[in-house]
């Protein structure tokens, strides 16, 4: 699964018993993807000493921070692999 | 505890100085030669930060955490 820019992406809501990279503040939310920032190894796994860890693709994800905080006209945009994210029906958005 | 809101302010130093006391640079350099070497990975770094009980999370500075989270891992890993 490739993701291309304008896709809406919800990151995951579950918290992992292991070091992840999705802040807590983008769980559960949906956001849009920017563009794709390449590929790079999967911290949970580097984290857990898993050799060699998952590749996966990376991409920069824009929350409108309202959805996020509450509050704010601005967005947040923030680095997720590609596990961290499942794609949004475009009637559920 | 990483990534939570809630607990007030970052206390950042004025004067623009990367280390507020010698101790500090050499906890920063003493990760470096770590990881350079081998002993252990960022991701690595970043999870035993996670896991300082929250009662000494909270009570470390930045760098005491490093520290901690250093002496942690080259403990589990034998390597102290």
């Amino acid at each position: 699964m490739t993701y291309g820019p304008g896709t809406r992406v919800r990151a995951l809501a579950g918290d992992p018993d292991h070091h992840t990279r999705v802040p807590r503040y983008v769980r559960g939310h949906v956001g849009e993807i920017v563009e794709q920032e390449g590929e790079w190894p999967l911290p949970d796994d580097r984290a857990r000493g898993i050799t060699p860890p998952r590749v996966e693709a990376v991409y920069a994800v824009r929350f409108p921070a309202r959805d996020l905080w509450g509050t704010g006209s601005h967005t947040v945009t923030v680095d997720l692999w590609e596990s961290y994210l499942e794609e949004v029906a475009p009637r559920e958005s | 505890m990483g990534g939570q809101d809630g607990f007030g302010p970052v206390p950042v130093g004025d004067d623009g100085a990367p280390f507020q006391a010698d101790w500090e640079a050499k906890v920063f350099a003493l990760s470096r030669a770590l990881r350079r070497n081998g002993a252990f990975n960022l991701d690595e770094m970043r999870d035993a930060i996670e896991r300082i009980p929250p009662e000494d999370y909270l009570a470390a500075s930045y760098y005491e955490r490093w520290l901690i989270a250093m002496e942690m891992i080259l403990a589990e890993k034998g390597l102290a």
